[in-house]
């Protein structure tokens, strides 16, 4: 291993309409360094990693590579000079070869065809040195396991002069024996000297993988250690820093008291959880955390009925027996849920705020046969208020307020009826910290209301700030449950209890 | 903990200056514009343009057509298509002819035609949302499907139907031979009763809801499916109305008379307006496009225009029109 340095990033700062996300940030890597980069969600890593690879422009610093200064204006700039990005997602060709996708930026020709020929040739040497050696490079991608078309798609990585590798979260959906295949290629492309930025939540992976540790916190460096002299608990340090405070409401004093107000047995997701129990709490909110992948995703709406192939053995809601169908039923039995993906799962962007608030509750505002306007535009105009929430009037178009505002919306179209549990999804994706601090609040007053909430986050620390009691997720099951509020770091490595571990 | 620290500077996020394309009725007001220009071109060309009569029987001649896009509104705003429309109205008169022959009292074989509308609204609605299969593939089986049986059950003969208090619904006038026409009547009625279910019941609103986020109004527990199969079963009956209107007017069931309106059915909602892909347009626009279309055509048959001119004609203005909205739209996001 040489220590020429290939990457370079100097005084880093970016914002996005005003809002600042990194600022005089650091970074550098050697060759045939193994990087892991580590921090909370929203603490920059994304923001920075899409700076290297052209697809945002920075707002201040510098970044050499090779030792030359480079402008990077463009994914095309970055891929020029050998910096490759593997995306979170798969994104492959299902129908086309293996060779087609190894090359298909880069499609060899002859004369106006594809140089079928040239092409397996190029395409075969790369899956040798993933050490893919049996794969035939006819074979058509839609075939393979999801793990081999991943070790595909870093071959397509590394076709032509590639330097750098950024893997975000590449063992999100692998299983253990497949996570250590994958880091046998990444030894191998180390011992080639090729560069690998790593992001991931799974400590103990970054602690097998890595080299180095580079910590971000709030869009500014909080750490960098060199992974052979430093612990599990150092670096958590680092990532959650000594923030947690004034941004979360106190916690609830008589949660042990309260009654259960829903109950679940057996909760089974094909492909996402096995055998989960939990039960909701009245009064009091209670916090799932899991990282991406750990099946965090599906918990809630397998219990509102909006998760596919969903078994379970026993739901009570209230005491009463419950059996899980689809949303329309969960509503009918008390059940709200404000979903993770906004835009896609949470507001009709064309429609007016004033009827996104009313839309899960039209019986409410139904007299007789039709609408009853009055009703809905003093509802909608109370709960802007309760809700501060910012928008020119209860007439605009709900897909024009900011995130945090939409998310307002997503909230009090619940609360305007009558709700016995709200389940939040990654309640506070994409809302900047003022409004997360107004959600926060308005999440404690209602649970103090008497409301049961479900808060499910893959951030630690949400749930650690404002959990009166939680349960951690990993690989489909509960790996622990917290009947008190519990730090962020014990959440965090209940929860990368990961299966590469064993 | 008070609200206040907050809540007292509302100013908006983004503070635009108000645009007046972006305006909710900017769309219908554009039609509106370009209907009284189109007016005003015929008038000034043909003398024969400007008189009761004459725009009384484009209304009269359009109303079949303006009954189906009626129904066909709502139903692409909810994220649906019905590209069996007009052959339903094809099998409706056909529907009507048999059962007159076979000897069923002239209004009970009416509301045979129409239920039987309805009937295969419903289906086009369980295919589509029961078996989650593409509108677009779904309709155009069932209107290939419902075509060929027309000319199967007539062996492709126009069946006469001369009843004079049946075909009073297709020709007759109310308030003497110079009044208003039924058909136009009938037509006008059901975009009121459209207007009013979208408007101002909570159907209505999840007629846009469900075209405009299926995923997120399924999360709010809205019956997305079940409001699309409504509204093909709506689509169905609209067809089969205006399968009715057209036989008693032509006081014959020829069972290809009205299949070939479909692209104008389609186009007039297009124009009208509503986008294809779901969640916004308004039956008034619909009713001006459709107004447009037939004045246009009336206007060039007047001038001695062909028929193979008017379908360039008509292609061009929709055109024109949908891009213009496009731009609108963008203007505004």
């Amino acid at each position: 291993m040489t220590d020429k340095r290939i990457l370079d990033m100097n005084g880093i700062g970016k914002s996005f309409g005003g809002v600042p996300v990194l600022a005089d940030v650091h970074f550098h890597l050697d060759a045939g360094e193994v990087v892991a980069l580590l921090g909370a969600n929203g603490a920059g890593k994304s923001t920075l990693m899409k700076i290297l690879s052209g697809n945002y422009s920075r707002d201040a610093g510098t970044i050499a590579v090779n030792g030359s200064e480079q402008d990077l204006k463009s994914p095309a700039d970055a891929l020029a000079l050998g910096i490759r990005m593997l995306p979170q997602e798969l994104s492959v060709f299902s129908d086309l070869t293996v060779a087609e996708n190894i090359m298909i930026g880069a499609l060899p020709r002859n004369g106006m065809h594809v140089d079928r020929g040239a092409m397996e040739v190029r395409a075969t040497a790369l899956l040798e040195r993933m050490g893919l050696d049996w794969l035939s490079p006819r074979t058509r991608m839609g075939t393979l396991s999801h793990h081999v078309q991943r070790i595909v798609e870093i071959a397509r990585a590394m076709n032509g002069e590639a330097r750098v590798l950024i893997m975000d979260e590449p063992t999100a959906s692998l299983a253990a024996d497949e996570v250590q295949m994958l880091f046998g290629i990444i030894r191998r492309l180390q011992a080639d000297g090729i560069s690998i930025i790593y992001i991931s939540h799974y400590l103990k992976e970054v602690f097998a993988v890595s080299g180095r540790i580079a910590v971000l916190r709030d869009g500014r460096n909080a750490g960098d250690f060199t992974t052979a002299n430093t612990n599990v608990d150092e670096v958590l340090h680092a990532i959650i820093g000594n923030r947690v405070g004034d941004l979360y409401p106190a916690f609830s004093v008589n949660t042990a008291s309260a009654a259960d107000v829903v109950t679940v047995e057996g909760l089974n997701v094909e492909g996402w959880l096995r055998g989960v129990d939990f039960t909701v709490r009245q009064g009091s909110i209670t916090g799932v955390h899991g990282l991406i992948g750990s099946g965090v995703e599906m918990i809630g709406r397998a219990l509102f009925g909006a998760a596919p192939r969903t078994r379970v053995e026993r739901v009570e809601i209230d005491g009463k027996p419950y059996q899980v169908s689809t949303p329309g039923k969960a509503v009918e039995a008390g059940l709200g849920l404000v979903a993770a993906e906004r835009k896609r799962e949470g507001i009709v962007a064309m429609l007016s705020l004033r009827e996104n608030m009313s839309l899960a509750n039209m019986p409410l505002f139904t007299k007789g046969l039709s609408v009853d306007r009055k009703k809905e535009a003093t509802t909608t105009a109370e709960w802007i208020w309760r809700l501060s929430i910012r928008a020119r009037n209860a007439e605009q178009p709900i897909g024009t307020l900011s995130g945090g505002n939409q998310q307002k919306v997503c909230l009090a179209r619940w609360l305007l009826g009558d709700l016995k549990v709200l389940i939040l999804e990654e309640p506070t994706r994409g809302v900047d910290v003022g409004a997360r601090q107004e959600i926060y609040r308005q999440i404690r007053q209602l649970a103090d209301g008497g409301l049961g909430i479900l808060l499910i986050s893959s951030d630690a620390e949400e749930v650690a700030g404002l959990a009166d009691r939680s349960i951690a997720l990993a690989s489909g099951r509960v790996t622990e449950i917290f009947e008190q509020p519990t730090e962020a770091s014990a959440l965090m490595s209940a929860a990368s209890k990961s299966a590469a571990a064993a | 903990m008070s609200q206040t620290t907050v809540s007292t500077a509302p100013t908006p996020a983004r503070n635009r200056p108000k645009n007046l394309l972006g305006h909710a009725w900017a769309g219908v007001a554009m039609l509106l514009a370009f209907y009284l220009i189109l007016v005003a071109i015929f008038t000034v060309l043909s003398p024969f343009f400007l008189t009761v009569k004459n725009l009384l029987s484009i209304g009269s001649n359009m109303a079949f057509i303006g009954l189906m896009a009626a129904a066909g509104t709502p139903l692409i705003i909810a994220g649906g298509l019905d590209l069996s429309v007009a052959a339903v109205a094809g099998i409706s008169g056909v529907i009507v002819a048999m059962c007159y022959t076979a000897g069923i009292d002239i209004w009970v074989a009416c509301l045979v035609a129409i239920l039987a509308g309805g009937l295969i609204g419903a289906g086009n609605g369980a295919l589509t949302n029961g078996l989650k299969l593409n509108p677009f593939i779904v309709t155009l089986g069932t209107m290939s499907i419902i075509t060929g049986a027309s000319l199967v059950l007539t062996g492709g003969l126009t069946q006469p139907l001369m009843i004079p208090g049946f075909n009073w619904i297709g020709s007759g006038k109310i308030g003497g031979s110079g009044g208003i026409p039924v058909p136009l009547i009938i037509m006008l009625v059901v975009y009121f009763l459209a207007w009013w279910v979208m408007a101002f019941t909570p159907f209505g609103r999840y007629i846009y809801a469900s075209g405009g986020n299926p995923e997120a109004s399924r999360m709010l527990g809205i019956p997305v499916d079940r409001t699309q199969i409504l509204l093909y079963v709506a689509s169905g009956l609209a067809g089969a109305l205006a399968g009715v209107i057209v036989a008693a007017m032509l006081g014959a069931a020829a069972p290809d008379s009205v299949g070939k309106h479909l692209l104008t059915v389609i186009a007039a909602i297009i124009l009208g307006g509503t986008s294809l892909f779901g969640g916004r347009g308004s039956v008034w626009g619909t009713l001006l496009a459709v107004l447009i279309l037939g004045t246009l055509n009336n206007g060039l048959t007047l001038l001695n225009v062909s028929s193979f001119w008017q379908d360039v004609t008509k292609g061009a203005v929709l055109l024109l029109a949908v891009g213009l909205d496009q731009l609108r739209v963008r203007s505004q996001a």
